[in-house]
Formats: C-alpha cells, structure tokens, sequence
C-alpha cells in the first residue's frame, strides 16, 4: 500500500511540472479539436498527431499522447450529442439519448454529464491501474512464450467475438492482419520478406500508414460516396444551462458507478474493450431502468452509463500494455509505436526501470480527465461551430493533415503513397462489410505473436502440444476456444447482433 | 482494385446462383490475397529443424487465409447474402490522385505548392466543390500548415522549391 502511494506520488511529481502540465493541456485540446471532425475516430486521431510528439522527451511525448487519447474520446462523444455523428465506434450508443436530450434542449447537461462521468470513471481506472500494475507485473514475469502465445490468441479471439457481423469474415481480417505485418525483415534471419526489393518496405509496414489508410482516407472516400453533403442534423437551439439539475445528478450517478465497474473490467481483457463496454453499459442500464421505454428518449442515464464505461474501459487498456507489453486495441498499438520511437520498450521492464515514465503517465491520465472537464464545458460553442463547416472544404484539409503526418513520420514519399493504397483498400473493405477492426489489431500482435511462437516452439523442441501441457497457457487456449464456440452458436450469435442493431437505428 | 467505375448495380453481372454476391467476391479477393503471399514467400526458407525458418509463419498464414476465403466465399455461394454496392468514381480517384500528387512533388517542390495543389485536387472529389471558396481555404490551410509543422512542430518540412533554396 505504501509502495502505491510512493508511486502515485512519483507520477504526480512528474506530471505537474509546468510543462507537462501544459503538453497534456495542449494533447487533450488538440485531441478534442481533432476528435470533434466527424468521420475521424481515435485511431485516425492519435496517428494523424504522433508526429507532433516526436520533438518532445520520451514522458512529455507519452503524457501528450495520451492527453490527445482522451481528447480525442471527448471530442468524439460531443459529436454524438451535439449531431448524431458518433465520432467513433465506442460513443456510438451515446448518440441514442444524448442526442434526443439535444433536441429537447438539454445539451448542457447531456455533455456535462457525460463530462462528469467519464472524468469519474477517469479516476477510478487510475487508481484501478495503479493497485494492479505491479501485482501484475509480477505476474508476467511468470509468462513464457507459451503463454504469450495463448494470451494473444485469446485477445484476437475476443476481437472477433467483439466484431460486429460475420465471425468468419472477422478472422480472416486478423489473419490478413498477421499477414500485413510479416512484410519486412523477419526477426531471427534478418531475410526480407515480401518486400519485392523496395527499400521502404524493409522495416515492413509501418502501423500509422495503414492506420491513417484503412481509417482515415477509406473513411473520407466513402463519406464521398454518400454525398458531401452529410445528413448533418444539426441543433440549432443555443445551448443554455450547462450544469445538470439536482435530479440528473441524482438519476445519472448509480448509472456512473455501474458504467465504470462494467468498462474497467472490460477495457482489461484484451481486444477492443472500449467498444463493447459502452454497449454493455448501455443494455444493462435499460435492462434494470424501472421504465425501459424511456431509453431512445432522452435518458440521462443512456448517456452517463456508456460515457462512463468507455472512459474506465480506454484507460484500463493501458493495464495489457504496461504490464505485458500487449496492446490491446489498434490505439494502444499507436503508443507502442510512439515509445519505440523514444526507444522504450514496453512491458514489464518499463515498470522497473523507468517508473518515473509510467507513473507519471498514469497520473497524467487523471490530470488529463480534469482537464477535459474544465476546458471542454466552456468551449461547446467553438466545437459546434467547427461542425458547421461544410464538408465538402473539410475533407480537402483532413487529407493534406493526414498527408503530411504520414510523411513527416519518416520522410518518406512511398509512406504517403501506401496510406493511400491503404485507403483505398479500406473503402473496399468497407463495401465488402469487412471490418478494418480486427485487421489492424492482427498486424500489431503480428510480430509479437510470431516472435512468441517461434521461442515456444524452440523450447519445446518442436512440440505443438506445449500450448496445452502449460497449465496457465492450456487455460487461456481453452478460454479462447470457448468464447469462439459461443460466438458461432447461432442462439448466442443472434442475441449479439441485437445489442449492435440497437446501435444502428 | 475499388477504381473500377461501375454506375449501374453490379449485381445484374453476377449470376443468379450466387446468393451473397458481397461475401462471393470478398472470399475470392482474400484468395486471390493469400496465394499472392504465397507466391511472394515462397523464395523464403522454411522449418529447419525445430526452429522457424523466415518463410514458416507467412506461409502458415497464408494457407490460413486460403482457407478462410474459401470459406467465406461457399459462404457467398449458398446463403443469401447483401448485393455488391455501386462503387464511387470521383471521390476515391481524386483522394488517391492528390495523395500521389503530394508524395511525388513534397520532395522536389516543397510544402507549400505541394500542399495546395493537393488540396484543389482532393476537393475536385465532390461536385460541390466551388472553385473560389476552395482557392481561399486552401491558400489560408497552406499558410497554416506552412507556419505549424515546420515551426510549431519543428519538422524538417521543406517549405519551397529546392531550385529557388539553391
């Protein structure tokens, strides 16, 4: 217990430094003012804005990076109540009330609470990140390559099971995932592979590239394709009375509590978490609501539940990556990449070696809530407007942003060129009703996973069945093969696919 | 591979015995993908041994996908399934042409006219564009970007032609 708070006094000495205090300021506007465009989601966010951090030290870097994380979270779940857009997958339910309490008039507290919520479900996963760092750290230091393995099929397999639509279709994005990240030289014999003798490609694919391609450009040619002009229901109504009243206060709380609960245990689990616990949130509150109808309504409690669970869920995926070194969403796999850049290696050695960096991330993360909070509330007004910019002189400036970021991560032309291979790729994927998900979460584990299987394998002398004789691998094996087993059954499959039509309507 | 301008329904192409013509298409692209990387790894080494060789893993999953495709496109063959939708033209080929076009001049002629010309490209993808708003907002996105990467971020972005620096 001493030991925590030494730490969390560590990571709080770091992270309030004027400057830092002021790069998370500038990461968590910046993410919002990003965020708020709509058709650019997290992803496109955070890799359109690494390059920016490139300049700065290794905490400095870290600290804006997840500040603009956060933002850009924010600024996704202002679109959803301000214009029905959900600026990304995981404030897609909160455009189901909030945006009806828009309507009604009721915009302040509608984004005031979903504010209140995530900056609550903020402190919580902090603390949450906090008591388990280290225990598991620990406990990864038990991990072999067997287990490595195992853990990250059992991630995929979740991401799968997570995907909306076809589960075939979803594994075999991961599949050509994994595939996509074997371009390059391979680890062990430094052969290049598939790299057709292009000099760009020797170090494969970089991850931002294909980020930007798949969910930037794809998402701008089919916003093309419905007409620029994008039904952008707009609300006119000045927003008056930002705070919530005494009974929205009263109402959302329980509805927080349970939201946090529910995302910080599944932002842990790797694959996707964010996106599934404020779905999860969102069902579960109608579930137990004395008068479900009011849901789809303008139901406080349909706007705090999910905000909150989405925000515990994004910081807790931070969990995976600090302690294993697995990047459980295609986000946290952009901030590998960013501290490979600053020559960290992330993973159970980070914790020992340099906890000011960690530490002092973690405390950056509740600063960054607070900030959010107090910087936010104020400027809607500018965030509305911004919206009122046409698109069709939007997506002209989104691509030049996205150019330049792609180039100014290496210098190199070919890196523009393959982003936009990738878009248009992306667009194709999109027609077909494949998920770019899941792809790009199999291209981060690729290296990882083949690396892991390759070591497993050695040590075994070739024997398949070690992933089942090591009793803590065997038990995540078969925990994958369980839930691939529900996903398939058709009764389960059906149930699920009501919980993302919800979604939709 | 999504250029291809095709206006009416695809689905008067296809025949009437595949179902799901989208999964009939997207099983074989993923097929068609594998035994691309099939072929592209197959100069490299495979297992030794115990141990991997460079080739091992590509080729597994490779095979893996081979397989997932086939089976995403039986899939296609025998349930009913969503018809291809109509593919855009104009958006997808002046996004990709602006994005060529700044990969190919940010070297040689700097941000600045890299910068706006692919902006008047990019636009040209919506029949909305209105030449003149568009020539403001790109000049004055330029300015920006000219002032915030190379200064505000300290990117080693060259602003002009490298014949007029020299």
């Amino acid at each position: 217990m001493a030991e925590l708070f030494s730490n969390l006094a560590l990571g709080f000495g770091v992270a309030f430094t004027p400057i830092n205090l002021l790069l998370c300021l500038i990461g968590a506007l910046v993410g919002t003012l990003v965020g708020v465009l709509p058709g650019i989601g997290t992803i496109a966010t955070v890799a359109m804005l690494l390059p920016i951090t490139f300049g700065l030290p290794p905490v400095g870097a870290l600290i804006m990076l997840a500040g603009i994380y956060y933002g850009a979270q924010y600024g996704g779940s202002t679109t959803s109540i301000l214009v029905n857009i959900p600026g990304e997958a995981t404030s897609v339910v909160t455009t189901l009330d909030g945006f009806q309490m828009a309507k009604q008039g009721r915009a302040g507290p509608a984004l005031a609470i979903a504010a209140i919520g995530s900056f609550f479900a903020g402190c919580v996963a902090t603390v949450l990140i906090a008591v388990l760092g280290a225990p598991l750290t620990k406990l990864a230091l038990a991990f072999g390559p067997a287990e490595y393995f195992s853990l990250m099929v059992l991630g995929l397999i979740f991401a799968v099971v997570l995907a909306k639509g076809s589960v075939l279709k979803a594994i075999a994005m991961i599949v050509f995932g994994l595939l996509l990240s074997m371009v390059g030289s391979d680890i062990e014999t430094g052969a290049s592979r598939m790299a057709f003798n292009i000099p760009e490609l020797a170090d494969g694919l970089g991850f931002a590239t294909v980020a930007m391609g798949v969910f930037g450009f794809a998402e701008i040619i089919r916003n093309l394709d419905a007409g620029a002009e994008m039904d952008r229901d707009l609300v006119q109504q000045k927003i008056t009375g930002l705070m919530p009243t005494k009974k929205d206060l009263k109402d959302s709380f329980p509805a927080i509590l349970r939201g946090t609960a529910l995302g910080s245990i599944l932002g842990i689990l790797p694959g996707g978490g964010a996106v599934i616990a404020s779905f999860a949130a969102y069902t579960l509150e109608k579930k137990i609501a004395k008068d479900p109808s009011r849901f789809g309504r303008g139901a406080i409690e349909g706007v705090a539940a999910p905000e909150s669970a989405n925000n515990a869920a994004a910081q807790t995926s931070f969990i995976p990556l600090l302690t294993l070194g697995i990047p459980p969403n295609a986000v946290m796999a952009l901030m590998v990449g960013a501290m490979t850049i600053h020559g960290i290696v992330p993973g159970p050695q980070v914790m020992q070696k340099q906890p000011e960096l960690v530490w002092g991330m973690i405390a950056s993360m509740w600063i960054g809530n607070l900030m959010l909070i107090i910087i936010n509330l104020p400027l809607v007004g500018i965030w509305v407007r911004l919206l009122r910019v046409p698109y069709r002189l939007m997506f002209p400036s989104i691509v030049i942003f996205c150019a330049i970021g792609i180039y100014s991560i290496n210098n190199a032309p070919v890196d523009v060129v393959l982003a936009g291979a990738f878009g248009l790729l992306g667009y194709w994927l999109i027609k077909h009703d494949f998920e770019p998900a899941p792809l790009l979460l199999g291209m981060v584990l690729g290296p990882l996973m083949e690396e892991n299987l390759r070591r497993a394998l050695l040590i075994s002398r070739g024997d398949w069945t070690v992933f089942l004789t090591r009793p803590l691998s065997a038990v995540l094996m078969a925990t994958a093969a369980f839930l691939l087993v529900l996903a398939l059954l058709p009764s389960l499959r059906k149930k699920r696919d009501e919980v993302f039509v919800e979604s939709e309507t | 591979m999504s250029e291809t301008p095709s206006r009416g329904p695809v689905k008067y192409i296809m025949p009437k015995w595949i179902r799901g013509p989208q999964d009939f298409v997207g099983g074989l692209a993923l097929i068609a993908i594998a035994l691309f990387a099939l072929w592209a790894s197959s100069d490299l080494q495979g297992m030794h041994g115990f141990s991997f060789g460079a080739g091992t893993a590509p080729r597994m999953f490779a095979v893996l996908l081979l397989g997932l495709g086939i089976a995403v496109m039986v899939v296609g063959l025998v349930a009913d399934g969503e018809h291809i939708t109509t593919y855009a033209w104009r958006g997808p080929l002046f996004v990709s042409l602006a994005i060529l076009s700044f990969a190919l001049t940010i070297r040689p002629l700097g941000l600045v006219i890299s910068a706006f010309a692919s902006f008047i490209i990019s636009a040209l993808g919506t029949p909305e564009m209105k030449w003149k708003e568009t020539i403001i907002v790109g000049i004055c996105l330029t300015i920006g970007c000219s002032l915030l990467f190379p200064y505000a971020l300290g990117l080693p972005l060259q602003l002009f032609p490298r014949f007029l620096i020299q």
